[in-house]
């Protein structure tokens, strides 16, 4: 009585603390009304060992992640245009949503003006070889040629501020770092036979947002859809972070409807055909759904935020938190119906607490990647099966009497199998299929190649990747991704470093690894260039005898001209800072590469950013390269680094899982002394083998494969546990109980591999041949009792 | 950096711009011929701030229509430039000072398109680009051009045209106190307006 008391007053109290979830969920989705969090670098581990570059990361990343870059093009301007109103009108009352970024027509005035002072020291680097190399008579021909010619080329100001187009020349290739020219009050940008309008809006809320993401994408198509009504043939070409958020958000959205309902379905079917009862199905969904949202609860207080795919991963939770459930129930329907419930679940209460540790460790190896999302998943799924475990526990009992169960069609048809099914054995046949086995892991693990290419985990819709790619080529962008940090004790070393740097890089562009580069020194040089430019300057081209002295005879002015055109030219090279510079409107676009002082913890340092256009990724080892022996110069590579590590977590999570099974098996030993192999055994193999297809379906092995072997180890123990129990008690339950919880496993972990997301689509399939194995070799190394003197057959 | 090239290709384009103001460019469109080819000769004299001297050149030029512009300065010393729908080419004697092609300079294309409608006569696009203020006097017309674009109008100045069936002069004052002036005169037009040589380098 005293037990039926304390059951009494368990399930009282956890119905107390469920119906705290009950309200703590209420309170968040509909009064908080929470969103999960879409962002899929919160995947990604955080760099914190250097402020810098993490800086330098953030400022590259943050000036591109709220654009939305759209090209609105047409075989001829006009239609461009007016494709380009069309979509303008379509988002124009839309601002709060997304903002237009203007072109300021002032700052198109008076940014040449800013550098006019300055105008006698920008030299372009071609212009700048030429003053090393050619004769007088060369700048004489070139200056008489501006002089006469009524188009003879670019011209900024006066003739006497630029008689030899040195500053035209220098305008012409900043020009050339982008392709983008305003035109008729838009930006033009034109290339494959068409012409287009290029439009940019920043978003104005985070582009992970959903509510930012509900809120631009069908506007975009709406303005798209304008465009091409105004213009027909109109080609619209959109990118930004914010569509590519949006694609994999609805991609998830879709997963969890997919991946939870069929799951639910698989196992509301499972049990219904099993114990031919509606109240299984009941009390599982009951465990499940307190896991879930107890999970939810416990996350959210603990985080704040929940990430989608942390929920993604969690529907796949479904088909662990049942294994107690159904465990239990498995023995409620073989056992005694005369037998208290109470006093069943004090039997099976050591192999349910051992099967949960079992599972949580393996969660919690997820929990020790450096990945914040990761960490998420395994706490979020470890409470969920803690919540539902307890709901087991305090509340089945109570639920569920001796009489409510029936055996259904699968269960009577399953339990005739039992005996019949292959045991493990010393026979020699046994041995062959053995060997067989292992030969077979040998050949696959042979072909087993790794890839931790972090592009291999990208997903985003093939129609967006595209868009973006063209983008890039038709705009010339630069890689935000790759590019070398710059660094130095003062803005004048910083400069000195980028202009060293881009000596090595000028025979990359001849040789075709990049097409340019983008730098602030492009722009202001240091000090030290500017002196010697101006250096040069006097002797090649100002000298009393010099080309300007030469053209003034040329044209029939007197000596007096050459000198006051000469001290005119002096007055405009007024010496350069970075500091004025990025005051002025030239400096808009450019602004994002200069870091400025940054604070390294230890002491102030300034930092740049040399940007690359027109990067091939077969050329990156030759950029790395050209960074060596640089001081101040690093090669930063955000793809690489994070595929390296990636790589080296797929490495370390490696040895965790055979940690872990180290340390689940001294948590078996005290419970099944020598027969704990038998537990540990079906799932090792499971886990040999599943590697071994993969090598054979020549999948690449990459840190998600290895993350989903940590969670067979969890799920599979149950397993084992279950057989183990079995052969103690001596009946057949668990038998059914591992078909049950394999086959919803399978169910929900299978249509994880069904994910368009790469990551979990690897660790889906993972789960599906490693369960399914552990589901078929579990039994071959379970113990009968009327079979132990009976030397089993295995086939 | 990236206006400057248009600011340049503008101000080249509109060196010689014609206008569209309502009623006087209707007229002023029906006046002007619109042959296939059309050559003639110039006189350029530029007057340079801070020179005492105008410098004075002259040469030929010719439009046609489909292929492109040729203009030859012949004195003081020959330089040619040849524009054509996708290229700029500026060259001296036989080398080539300068090529810009619409591939590495977008602008390029544009700059032809002002050009060619002007000297061919076809005055539709420089409205968007200029305030355009144009008179007709009996067989005459003048348009003053001002650019609505405070960047433009700071690198190409106030621009004059005056013309009757052709264009027949134009002068840029440049706030840089630069001036230009080119004045059109003996003007064909048909199959035997272009020179042999003129047609072998256009």
């Amino acid at each position: 009585m005293n037990r039926v008391l304390t059951q009494r007053r368990l399930a009282l109290a956890w119905a107390f603390i469920v119906c705290l979830l009950l309200g703590h969920n209420a309170w968040l989705w509909l009064d908080q009304r929470i969103t999960p969090d879409t962002d899929i670098l919160a995947l990604l581990p955080l760099d914190k060992r250097d402020p810098v570059l993490q800086q330098s990361f953030t400022h590259m990343v943050d000036s591109a992640q709220q654009r939305v870059v759209v090209l609105v093009g047409a075989p001829d301007w006009q239609a461009a245009g007016r494709a380009a109103d069309a979509y303008q009108r379509v988002l124009a009352p839309h601002g709060s949503v997304l903002a237009f970024d203007a072109i300021g027509e002032a700052s198109q005035a008076d940014w040449l003006a800013s550098l006019q002072p300055h105008a006698t020291l920008l030299v372009g680097g071609s212009q700048a070889r030429q003053l090393q190399d050619e004769p007088a008579r060369f700048w004489v021909d070139a200056a008489l040629a501006r002089l006469y010619n009524a188009f003879s080329g670019p011209k900024l100001g006066a003739f006497r501020d630029d008689p030899f187009g040195l500053f035209a020349g220098w305008a012409q290739e900043r020009a050339g770092e982008t392709p983008v020219r305003p035109r008729d009050g838009r930006l033009f940008v034109a290339g494959a036979g068409r012409e287009y309008v290029l439009l940019t809006y920043t978003l104005q809320q985070s582009a992970f947002s959903l509510k930012a993401q509900d809120a631009a994408v069908p506007l975009l198509d709406g303005a798209a859809d304008a465009a091409r009504r105004a213009a027909p043939g109109a080609d619209i070409i959109s990118a930004g972070v914010v569509l590519h958020a949006a694609a994999a958000g609805r991609q998830a959205s879709a997963e969890i409807h997919t991946i939870g309902v069929g799951s639910l379905a698989g196992i509301v079917l499972l049990t219904w055909l099993t114990f031919r009862s509606l109240r299984p199905i009941g009390l599982t969904l009951l465990a499940i759904g307190v896991g879930f949202l107890g999970a939810l609860s416990v996350c959210w207080l603990l985080f704040g935020q929940i990430h989608l795919l942390t929920l993604v991963f969690g529907a796949s939770l479904i088909g662990v938190a049942q294994d107690y459930g159904i465990y239990f129930l498995c023995h409620r329907l073989r056992a005694d119906p005369a037998l208290d419930s109470a006093r069943l679940l004090r039997r099976l209460l050591p192999g349910l607490g051992l099967t949960l540790l079992a599972a949580v460790i393996g969660y919690m190896g997820l929990a020790l990647t450096p990945f914040p999302g990761l960490r998420h998943m395994a706490l979020f799924s470890a409470l969920g099966l803690v919540f539902a475990w307890l709901t087991v526990v305090c509340w089945f009992p109570a639920l569920i009497s001796g009489s409510t169960l029936r055996a259904g069609p699968l269960a009577r048809s399953y339990r005739h199998m039992v005996p019949h099914w292959p045991r493990l054995s010393s026979r020699p046949l046994s041995l062959v299929l053995g060997l067989a086995l292992l030969a077979l892991s040998i050949g696959g693990w042979s072909r087993l190649t790794t890839n931790d290419d972090i592009r291999s985990l990208q997903s985003s819709p093939a129609a967006l990747v595209q868009d973006q790619i063209k983008l890039s080529k038709l705009l010339d962008a630069p890689s935000p991704v790759q590019y070398y940090l710059v660094r130095g004790d003062s803005s004048e070393q910083v400069l000195q470093r980028e202009e060293a740097l881009k000596k090595r890089l000028d025979p990359l562009i001849q040789a075709g690894h990049i097409a340019g580069y983008q730098a602030l020194s492009n722009w202001v040089p240091s000090k030290q260039a500017q002196a010697a430019r101006l250096a040069l300057l006097e002797s090649r081209l100002l000298a009393a005898d010099g080309p300007l002295a030469m053209l003034a005879r040329a044209i029939g002015e007197d000596p007096g001209w050459a000198t006051t055109t000469a001290q005119h030219l002096r007055r405009h090279a007024a010496p350069m800072r970075v500091e004025d510079f990025l005051r002025s409107a030239a400096a808009e676009p450019w602004r994002h590469l200069w870091l400025g002082q940054v604070d390294d913890g230890a002491h102030k340092t300034h930092a740049s950013i040399v940007a690359l256009r027109g990067l091939r990724y077969a050329s990156l080892p030759q950029l790395a390269r050209a960074a060596d022996g640089l001081a101040g110069v690093q090669w930063v590579d955000k793809v690489g680094g994070i595929s390296a590590l990636l790589g080296s977590y797929r490495a370390t999570m490696g040895w965790v899982v055979l940690a872990a099974y180290a340390v689940v098996f001294a948590a078996l030993l005290p419970r099944y002394r020598a027969r704990t192999w038998r537990v540990l055994a079906p799932t090792a193999l499971a886990s040999v083998l599943t590697l071994a297809l993969l090598g054979f379906s020549g999948q690449h092995l990459q840190l998600f494969h290895v993350l989903a072997l940590m969670l067979l180890l969890g799920v599979g123990v149950d397993y084992g546990i279950f057989m183990q129990e079995s052969a103690a008690h001596g009946d057949d339950a668990p038998w059914l109980a591992v078909a049950l919880s394999a086959a919803s496993t399978i169910l929900s972990f299978g249509l994880l591999a069904l994910s368009g997301t790469p990551a979990l689509h690897a660790f889906g399939l993972t789960m599906l041949v490693g369960a399914a194995l552990v589901w078929l070799l579990a039994p071959c190394f379970s113990v009968m009792k009327e079979m132990n003197h009976d030397s089993p057959v295995l086939a | 950096m990236k206006r400057i090239l248009s600011i340049l290709a503008l101000a080249l384009a509109c060196a010689s711009s014609l206008a569209a103001a309502e009623a006087p460019v209707a007229q002023i469109q029906a006046m002007l011929a619109k042959p296939e080819q059309l050559c003639g000769r110039f006189e350029q004299t530029k007057r340079l701030a801070g020179m005492k001297k105008p410098l004075a050149s002259n040469g030929r030029f010719c439009v046609v229509a489909g292929k492109g512009v040729l203009w030859r300065t012949l004195k003081p010393f020959p330089d040619t430039l040849r524009l054509k729908r996708d290229e700029i080419v500026h060259l001296q004697g036989d080398r080539v000072a300068m090529r810009l092609d619409a591939s590495q300079e977008p602008t390029v294309r544009m700059i032809n398109g002002v050009l060619f409608s002007l000297l061919g006569g076809d005055l539709g696009q420089l409205g968007s680009l200029f305030e355009v203020d144009a008179s007709v006097v009996k067989e005459s017309w003048t348009v003053a051009l001002k650019a609505k674009n405070a960047a433009l109008a700071r690198a190409v100045g106030a621009i004059v045209l005056e013309g009757g069936a052709y264009v027949r002069r134009i002068e840029m004052v440049e706030d840089s106190g630069d001036r230009t002036e080119i004045r059109f005169s003996d003007i064909k037009t048909g199959p035997g307006a272009i020179l042999p040589e003129e047609a072998a380098q256009l």
